[in-house]
């Protein structure tokens, strides 16, 4: 697991993270969201100890990853797509990454097979497209078989196919019993991979929550479901907790349950659905949304300090 | 949730210098630019001692008096004080570039042993190479100075294969010197700006000064003092131009540990 305590990092004048605290536990995917720029990335690095904190820590398995006896096997991380030399061949890559931490060579064919690229292992891995040099970063993640894995923007720029490869992998590694952390700026995207959440807005907590509670508090998430059987539906649906309006041409409009939950109690009360659209909203709508509240919190408090200090 | 934590497979012990010693030298092996770097210094090296060596051929008597064989036969390692500091220099700026450097640092990442490694290992490398082409300079030019008739030199006099031997160390301390730079700057252009600076062009704006400046420069030392078997006594000796150059290339690479052991990747 994952465990961030007080962690703060400071640019000269500006705080890219600040007291940031939270967990990543294992089992589970974590996705960690922010819109760009908020610290992400900032708080992986710090993580993988290639930034150093301002302030605070962060523990790998209880541990500063400096005091790991072999960090990859037990944390791998995909922090940017083409982290490897372009002159090298994806299997040389893997094999000086090997070597670093005793792992048997025969494991560099391993992971090159579990990521689909063996056939290209022997190309120079600058020819690779996007999506080949994800899944050599994800490769070199999975080398050492760690239990904790961590993944910085993970789908960005590759084509439906690899999304999805992508996710369906990284939902596997977690029901393998590891910590898996998968950070996006992208709701939609979460709301399909990962089960819990981390969030934060310029470098500090906004909310550590299940996708579900999420999803629901966002009100700017809503779910187009086309159903024969409005009526019987809304009542499904409104027992759960969802709000439900129906819109001009006849579909329902469910707020408060994702897809997925909207499917599961259709199978459960044996209805009929003819299409169940997760409505895209971006991730800043419903960031708004939810940290409306803090904002004017602190712009109050900034307000009353500051008159405090006149006086 | 019920689920069971991934146990790692953690062996005894824990990483260190053997397996990144291992590591580097698979690193350094599996780029081609390696290759081609000793191809070109090789290539360079062969050239320029092709040259000075013919130049040498069918002069006066009087041209010969004070004549140093073996200095004129190693002029071909100038060459070589160009591709070693840039191999050195880009051992690490490779890595910066290409962002080699955080895949790295996230599999070992304690920094110091990191660059310890790196430096044993192309110092090894580059050790091995200069030496073998400082003798295969020697060896050319001898051979075309007595083909051609002019006085030549054979490693068994005196002071020859201290020559040869040192000058070959002494390239390499070149390629830690660039490698040094290259750490600190961690840009490739910059780092090998500052190197053809530091070697090349400061001693041009040393030379006005008095007290004869230049003479603790790399270049000049390698030049007038390590290659040579006829002591100008204006120079300093080849054994304290070795150690000079040695603390040189040391403390660049030692600044370079400092900010890389500090700074974020």
């Amino acid at each position: 697991m994952i465990a961030a305590i007080s962690l703060t990092k400071r640019y000269g004048e500006t705080t890219a993270v600040r007291d940031l605290s939270f967990d990543v536990q294992p089992g589970v995917v974590t996705g960690f969201l922010g819109p760009n720029g908020s610290g992400k990335s900032t708080t992986m690095r710090m993580i993988m100890g290639l930034d150093l904190p301002t302030a605070g820590s962060v523990l790998v398995n209880g541990k500063s990853v400096r005091d790991l006896r072999w960090p990859l096997r037990e944390v791998g991380a995909l922090l940017d797509a083409k982290a490897f030399h372009p002159a090298r061949s994806g299997r040389n890559h893997l094999r000086w990454l090997a070597l670093t931490n005793d792992i048997p060579l025969r494991r560099v064919d391993e992971v090159l097979d579990i990521v689909g690229l063996t056939s290209a292992a022997s190309k120079r891995a600058g020819k690779y497209s996007l999506g080949m040099s994800q899944r050599l970063g994800i490769a070199a993640a999975m080398l050492g078989d760690p239990g904790v894995l961590l993944f910085d923007e993970p789908v960005n720029g590759l084509d439906p196919e690899g999304i999805r490869w992508v996710r369906h992998f990284l939902r596997d590694r977690a029901a393998e019993g590891r910590t898996v952390f998968v950070s996006s700026h992208l709701i939609t995207e979460m709301s399909l991979t990962a089960q819990h959440l981390v969030v934060i807005g310029r470098g500090s907590l906004i909310a550590e929550t299940s996708v579900t509670d999420f999803v629901a508090r966002s009100r700017g998430l809503a779910v187009r479901l086309v159903t024969p059987e409005p009526g019987a539906f809304t009542k499904t649906l409104t027992g759960s907790g969802a709000t439900v309006a129906v819109d001009d041409d006849g579909s329902l409009n469910v707020e408060g349950l994702t897809a997925a939950q909207i499917g599961d109690l259709a199978t459960r009360d044996r209805l009929t659905v003819h299409e169940l659209t997760p409505m895209v909203a971006s991730l800043e709508d419903a960031f708004m949304e939810l940290t409306q509240d803090a904002v004017e919190y602190r712009s109050s408090t900034m307000a009353v300090s500051t008159s405090g200090g006149q006086r | 949730m019920t689920v069971t934590a991934y146990r790692s497979y953690t062996p005894a012990g824990r990483y260190g210098m053997r397996q990144l010693l291992r590591s580097e030298t698979v690193k350094m092996a599996t780029l081609r630019s390696t290759l081609w770097t000793l191809l070109i210094t090789t290539a360079g090296m062969a050239l320029v001692t092709i040259i000075s060596a013919n130049s040498a051929l069918h002069r006066s008597a009087d041209w010969y008096r004070g004549f140093d064989p073996t200095n004129q036969s190693l002029a071909g390692l100038l060459i070589g004080i160009l591709t070693m500091g840039v191999f050195g220099a880009m051992a690490v700026t490779g890595e910066y570039a290409s962002g080699t450097i955080r895949t790295s640092l996230s599999a070992t990442p304690r920094r110091l042993p990191i660059l310890v490694s790196k430096a044993t290992v192309a110092g090894a490398g580059m050790l091995i190479v200069a030496e073998a082409l400082s003798f295969a300079c020697f060896a050319l030019g001898q051979a075309i100075l007595s083909g051609g008739g002019a006085p030549s030199a054979h490693l068994g006099q005196p002071g020859v294969a201290r020559a040869v031997i040192m000058s070959g160390a002494f390239l390499a301390l070149f390629g830690m010197l660039g490698m040094g730079l290259g750490t600190v700057i961690r840009n490739t252009a910059g780092a090998i700006s500052a190197y053809v600076g530091v070697t090349f062009l400061l001693p041009l704006l040393l030379h006005p000064l008095s007290g004869d400046p230049v003479r603790y420069a790399p270049v000049q030392i390698l030049a007038n003092s390590v290659s040579v078997t006829i002591m100008n006594h204006s120079q300093v000796s080849p054994t304290v131009g070795l150690l000079l150059m040695f603390v040189y290339s040391a403390v660049v690479l030692f600044a370079g540990a400092v900010v890389f052991s500090s700074r974020d990747a």
